[in-house]
């Protein structure tokens, strides 16, 4: 199969604990790049500091594995300076949205045509288990033991300050329309974030009540139901995609830099 | 281009050009801002030079490390204040082995300081500035001419070394308008040497500590030293090769001068009484050619805008103490190094204060041997 082409399976077992939801964005990525003919030549993997972050070095692209919080910089000049080539973020969300933030605000104003596909476990998993910007209020965390104290960042309303954009909300139980949200924001022509519900058991899950990781992706099937078709806007645990208007106008076709173009 | 009036500032982002800089990200920040306004113009009417004002100087350090990679030779241009929030993308470019440079118009620091002042306060901070060890190349010019001449040489430096380069400038430098000819300075430009992203590998470009095959190798202490080492030893090999330093004056006097960047300007008219040493390669130190040369002299003043940022180097190079002139708050004058002198009980007897603040000294490009 050729999706295995795509994956550097001599480095397997991973480092991701059993039970991880990251191996499951990482399955249906890879499915992605295959149906599209995306490989080595034409696509490089922009990846942040967290779990999330070690995807790129399990790929069979280039890769470049950030500082943490830098993903976007990074991605927008690679696309600034070879227009031609995808490129795909791949981040967690507290480096997409708390340390990551200002750049994720900027990105989204520029509307750079990169897709980010957002591991969202609502935790800091690597770092044992503290308070993110979408971790939701009131949760135990090692750093807010008396639960989290603020309400989450709004994710989608950032994208969508910039009516180009578009928007995903998906999890990694629903691996048919996670895999078509990633398709289509990888199609996108413009900013592109797509915001995956993922489970982290070891690091935040235990903690929170769920005896397995099995009991956590029973719970997105559960509690995250498909927004009607056509929807603008997505309600809290709703999946759907939202896409923004195609900027209309001459969109200059410059080459890489230093062509001439 | 003949001669004509050219800004340091101007200088430097005409090299850059030259050195075949295809991508600037930056950040408006006094007194660098006028490199962000010359890249801007020259985007505007070359579409393969690639420019984006950055949200803040943290991004523009990122983006220039990502151009590269892609495949432009890249640099970005800030002050003190934007090159602290740049340490943890020059660790990175660093521990990666990304060619790239970095433009720092020193004010004087510390936190927001004084942005239209000059200072040479910042020298720590180009080698030490980042967690970790990493061997730093950073070259620091005297005239506009050089501004233009030595921007080349960071970009080459940068090419052979794969790393991030640091051009020293500071307020009164970039500012400072000269006579030059650039178009008569010759520096032969060494071509990208980074294979770009997307050219049939599959590389992993990692800040975190790896084996080449991608596999963290975060508890190996052996990998840790083979590569560091690897990396010091390219770096001091290629800075070999730009051991750029100016020594002149009066070589016969009893004490030497050490002055570098704007300060060896300013102390141009006591060139009668001293000695000079001037380092242009500030970073890795030249301990080779000063401990040579310093051997001569039985007295050493280092005249700098700090509070003896390379005095403290320089002790440490030679293992003997030295004399200092601080020149603090910005006031680079031929009236502050007397009086700095005539504190220390150096000032020569035949030029003594004048009562007059001469800001530069003589107009004339340096006429002492410079060598590298």
């Amino acid at each position: 199969m050729a999706v295995k082409d795509k994956l550097k399976t001599d480095l397997f077992p991973t480092i991701w604990c059993p039970g991880c939801g990251i191996g499951l964005i990482m399955q249906q990525l890879a499915t992605v790049m295959d149906g599209l003919g995306l490989d080595k030549l034409n696509t490089v993997l922009i990846t942040g500091i967290g779990c999330t972050g070690r995807m790129g070095a399990y790929m069979n692209f280039e890769s470049v594995y950030t500082l943490h919080g830098r993903t976007l910089p990074v991605a927008e000049a690679v696309k600034m300076v070879r227009p031609e080539l995808n490129v795909i973020v791949v981040s967690g969300d507290g480096d997409m949205a708390s340390i990551g933030g200002n750049h994720l605000l900027h990105s989204i104003r520029r509307n750079p045509n990169i897709t980010v596909i957002c591991n969202n476990n609502e935790i800091y998993g690597l770092t044992g288990g503290q308070t993110g910007p979408t971790t939701p209020q009131g949760t135990n965390t090692i750093s807010s033991p008396a639960g989290a104290a603020y309400s989450p960042i709004n994710l989608q309303g950032l994208v969508n300050t910039n009516p180009n954009s578009f928007y995903a909300k998906t999890t990694v139980y629903h691996q048919g329309p996670m895999r078509k949200a990633i398709k289509e924001a990888i199609e996108w022509p413009g900013f592109s974030f797509v915001d995956v519900a993922s489970q982290c058991i070891e690091n935040n899950g235990r903690r929170i009540g769920f005896s397995s990781a099995n009991d956590m992706l029973q719970n997105y099937r559960t509690e995250y139901k498909a927004a009607p078709p056509g929807s603008t806007h997505l309600e809290p645990h709703q999946t759907g995609i939202v896409k923004g208007q195609v900027p209309t106008g001459a969109v200059p076709d410059n080459g890489p830099a230093g062509s001439g173009e | 281009m003949t001669k004509r009036l050219v800004q340091g500032n101007e200088a430097v982002f005409l090299g850059a050009v030259k050195a075949g800089a295809t991508h600037f990200a930056g950040y408006p920040i006094s007194p660098s801002s006028e490199i962000l306004a010359q890249a801007s113009v020259y985007a505007s009417k070359h579409p393969e030079f690639r420019f984006l004002q950055e949200e803040d100087e943290i991004a523009s350090a990122n983006a220039i490390l990502g151009a590269s990679l892609a495949g432009a030779k890249s640099f970005t241009a800030t002050s003190g204040p934007g090159f602290s929030l740049m340490q943890e993308a020059i660790g990175y470019g660093h521990k990666v082995g990304i060619p790239c440079v970095i433009v720092n118009v020193m004010r004087v620091g510390p936190g927001t300081g004084m942005p239209t002042m000059p200072g040479q306060g910042d020298l720590n901070q180009t080698r030490y500035g980042s967690t970790g060890d990493y061997t730093s190349i950073v070259f620091y010019p005297s005239t506009v001419a050089e501004c233009y001449e030595y921007t080349i040489h960071a970009f080459n430096a940068a090419e052979e070394s794969r790393s991030p380069v640091i051009i020293l400038s500071d307020a009164f430098l970039g500012h400072l308008n000269e006579v030059a000819d650039l178009d008569s300075i010759e520096v032969p430009v060494v071509p990208r040497t980074l294979e770009p992203l997307a050219s049939g590998s599959t590389r992993l470009f990692s800040g975190v500590a790896t084996y080449p095959d991608g596999e963290p190798a975060t508890a190996d202490s052996d990998e840790y030293i083979r590569q560091y080492h690897e990396g010091r030893e390219r770096s001091l090999e290629v800075a070999e090769r730009y051991a750029f330093h100016e020594y002149g004056w009066n070589k016969d006097a009893e004490t030497l001068v050490i002055a570098f960047g704007i300060t060896r300007r300013v102390a141009q008219p006591l060139a009668p009484h001293f000695a000079l040493f001037r380092p242009i390669r500030i970073w890795p130190t030249l301990d080779k050619e000063l401990t040579e040369i310093a051997g001569r002299y039985k007295k050493i003043i280092v005249i700098e805008g700090s509070d003896g940022q390379y005095a403290n180097v320089v002790e440490r190079m030679l293992l003997r103490r030295v004399e200092r002139v601080p020149l603090l708050g910005g006031r680079m004058s031929l009236e502050a190094i007397r009086e700095g002198l005539d504190a220390i009980g150096m000032l020569p007897a035949e030029s003594a204060p004048s009562g007059s603040e001469s800001p530069a000294g003589s107009p004339a490009a340096p006429a002492s041997s410079r060598v590298g």
